[in-house]
């Protein structure tokens, strides 16, 4: 039997404790100057923000196991956003790059409640530029997660001391060049290390861990397979069952940031791509109708604000950098 | 009592076996000494005869090494309750070759009958597959839907009488259930952790039925039903009396779609069981392959009888291959590692033809729901006292005691080309 890691359910402080503790202040002002410096080094490349759905009639399913929150909207099945992918696409049909900062609701399956990076509410920097490529998103995610920390390193001294975060731990994350690999290459050296990586799916968050321990800055794992992710992963057009896409992932242990891609356009390969991923194609029918018509080509990613904010705080867990946290089955205001 | 019948099923068999248990494997004890037997003509075993397996004979040979083996192995003489019955069917272990596979959202396969087979079902250790449509159509019991309807109910049912080590539950999901996504929210549910935690939920990956080869599943509704449920299924007014055919897409499927669809299922439940369902087509074969590489526990073929739903009177006597004929192409392509076969069994012998030409287990549909509707409380049981006496006793007749050393030699006919026919 496959495990995906501890199972037994975090505690949450009750509110009051948690929000005037000093380490939750430190860790939300954190959180609040990387959005700042994103927000900042965004504006400054031509971006554009906009404020994301909070509901829709279809949402994000390449969700790994997690079920959706039904919304009764006047007596139509609606979806609280799983993450803003559609609507980012469809936001090029106004502006060539945007960014949002969306919140997102996930019912993860409850041994997610002991993972430590699991939240079932949590908020995604998202951002979306056409006509690019997957590695011009790379590249991108690169700069801003350096300006991101820089900033936050630069301008917070107090609050890494109060949380007993060595702000050495970025000496080489602030100089970029962070690594690459190819998922078959994680795979290949997962398994080197005993661990039983399928190479058909993602990777597992025991073996996402096992890497980001192996490493000194965060690093890109890029061509996962097909049947791993969502329809809107653009395959490969030369190595078919391959996505051009990718997640960067922590050091020290503190896995999975970002997921991105370059992202399919095209109606005929994403009605298909659907039907691979198990979807019903006519759900999706505003959206479909909005690719018929034409979106332009683009790539982009979205950054968990939470996890960015744990592994740059050196928090014991994800939950630690919310204001107001919600674990999968636990019961929270 | 419920108003279930099975035409051309034999119905008053499974019924008297519901109600007799294994001493239905036997004509009346009471003939004993009086009545001489012999083969009938019209007996219910050979009912219908539209399937080559009914054609087929159990033949035992006179040297057994394999009953030797076993005779040292025990230092007396083995006899059928020296069967060991216990199968690896999918990713869990049931008490013998048997799963239930007879649940969907149909009206037959609803209410109190759904709960009382869960309930028995469990209590006996077989695994159960619980069907397609249920969560949109009755709901999943979570947040006030009734019970006896919804899916957690049965679940619920299932697990409580479920011994340790055996079982499990198979939750289906079709083209219409990805919208109200039903393996995510059991794959989330306290109710289904116990399942989860000891490796017994699996998932079924539908892609088509024996009733009805390449269509999707079809219930009759009334017309206020059918209101509720308009936007997301096909609705029908073919009778013109105030009740409607209620249709599922089947869905759309190529060899990638099916490969991307399993690893997908593996990717995002990895703690779950993948099962992949498929109707008696022409490329059975192909299709069980493309499923067990891409990484399925079990590959069920649903063979082209009949069903708990609806379908046009052209499909069940004319589409699709008969099950021996999937059973066969398929064992010649190579055949999966846990392959799974249905379509109207009820008695050993049909089970271990099955067996024998390369299944792992048999599904019970409608057998398993016309002895729940004879006794709810333990029709399903005593019935598979029955079924498993037949087995033990076929079984051990072909001097082996385990259904996994069954195999092409068992059996024979002169029309069926590939059997060797009797050398």
């Amino acid at each position: 039997m496959t495990t995906d890691g501890p199972t037994a359910p975090a505690p949450l402080p009750d509110p009051g404790r948690h929000l005037t503790a000093p380490a939750t202040r430190s860790a939300l002002r954190i959180q609040h100057r990387l959005l700042a410096a994103a927000r900042e080094f965004l504006r400054e490349q031509g971006f554009t923000e906009l404020l994301p759905p909070v509901i829709g009639p279809v949402t994000d399913p390449g969700s790994r196991g997690s079920k959706q929150v039904d919304v009764d909207f006047y007596g139509h099945r609606y979806k609280l956003m799983t993450s803003a992918i559609l609507y980012k696409q469809a936001s090029l049909l106004a502006f060539d790059k945007i960014f949002c900062v969306a919140p997102n609701v996930r019912l993860e399956p409850l041994e997610t409640a002991g993972t430590s990076r699991h939240l079932a509410e949590f908020h995604q920097l998202d951002v979306e530029v056409a006509g690019a490529s997957r590695d011009d998103a790379v590249r991108l995610v690169e700069e801003l997660v350096v300006h991101m920390v820089d900033s936050v390193v630069r301008e917070l001294p107090k609050d890494f001391a109060e949380l007993g975060r060595d702000v050495g731990a970025f000496t080489e994350l602030l100089k970029g060049s962070f690594g690459r690999m190819r998922h078959a290459d994680a795979v290949a050296e997962l398994r080197g290390l005993g661990h039983p990586q399928s190479p058909d799916a993602e990777l597992d968050w025991a073996g996402e861990a096992l890497l980001s321990a192996q490493r000194d800055r965060p690093f890109f794992v890029t061509d996962y397979p097909k049947g791993s992710r969502g329809f809107y992963d653009r395959e490969h057009p030369e190595q078919p069952g391959l996505l051009r896409n990718f997640d960067l992932i922590a050091a020290e242990g503190y896995g999975e940031l970002c997921s991105g891609s370059q992202r399919t356009n095209d109606y005929a390969e994403i009605v298909t791509r659907m039907r691979e991923t198990g979807e019903n194609p006519q759900k999706y029918r505003w959206y479909l109708d909005l690719v018929r018509e034409g979106v332009p080509g683009s790539a982009g990613f979205g950054i968990g604000v939470e996890r960015l904010t744990r592994y740059v705080a050196g928090l014991d867990a994800v939950w630690q950098a919310s204001a107001f946290p919600k674990l999968a089955g636990v019961v929270s205001p | 009592m419920s108003d279930l019948s099975a035409p051309g099923f034999p119905e008053e068999e499974v019924r008297q076996r519901a109600r007799a248990g294994a001493a239905a494997a036997f004509p009346p004890p009471g003939e004993y000494g009086r009545v001489l037997f012999g083969a009938d003509r019209a007996d219910p075993y050979r009912d219908g005869e539209r399937d080559p397996l009914d054609t087929l004979r159990i033949t035992p040979p006179v040297f057994m090494p394999q009953r030797l083996a076993r005779l040292i192995d025990l230092g007396r003489e083995p006899d059928y309750r020296d069967v060991e019955l216990a199968t690896p069917v999918g990713g869990f272990t049931s008490a013998l070759p048997v799963y239930v596979s007879a649940l969907g959202s149909t009206r037959a396969a609803g209410g109190d009958l759904g709960l009382a087979l869960s309930r028995q079902a469990g209590s006996l250790g077989l695994p159960m597959v619980i069907g397609e449509n249920v969560v949109p159509v009755n709901g999943y019991g979570r947040l006030g839907e009734a019970a006896d309807r919804a899916l957690l109910g049965r679940l619920r049912a299932y697990t409580e009488e479920l011994p340790d080590g055996r079982g499990g539950v198979v939750v289906q999901q079709s083209t219409e259930d990805a919208d109200a996504e039903v393996w995510n929210l059991v794959y989330s549910d306290p109710a289904a952790l116990p399942l989860l935690e000891s490796g017994r939920l699996a998932f079924e990956l539908k892609t088509g039925q024996g009733a009805k080869p390449g269509l999707g599943g079809m219930t009759v509704l009334d017309a206020e039903t059918a209101g509720r449920l308009g936007d997301r299924y096909g609705i029908d007014d073919v009778f013109g009396d105030g009740r409607v055919l209620r249709s599922s897409t089947p869905g759309t499927f190529t060899a990638e779609i099916l490969r991307q669809q399993v690893r997908l299922m593996r990717n995002n439940f990895p703690r779950a069981r993948v099962w992949v369902k498929l109707h008696p087509g022409r490329d059975v074969a192909e299709a069980a392959r493309v499923a067990a590489e891409a990484g399925a526990d079990a590959v069920t073929v649903d063979g082209a009888e009949g069903g708990t739903g609806w379908a046009p009177g052209a499909f069940p006597a004319q589409v699709g291959l008969p099950l021996a004929e999937c059973l066969r192409r398929i064992t010649a392509a190579g055949p999966p590692p846990c392959l799974l076969v249905s379509g109207r069994i009820w008695e050993g012998g049909r089970a271990v033809k099955s067996l024998a030409l390369g299944a792992r287990a048999v599904g019970l549909g409608r057998a398993a729901l016309l002895a729940t509707a004879e006794d709810p409380e333990a029709g399903l049981v005593r019935f598979t006292e029955c079924l498993a006496l037949e087995l033990r006793m076929l079984i051990s007749a072909l001097g082996k005691y385990a259904p996994s050393a069954l195999d092409r030699d068992d059996v024979w006919s002169p029309e069926f080309p590939v059997i060797p026919a009797g050398e």
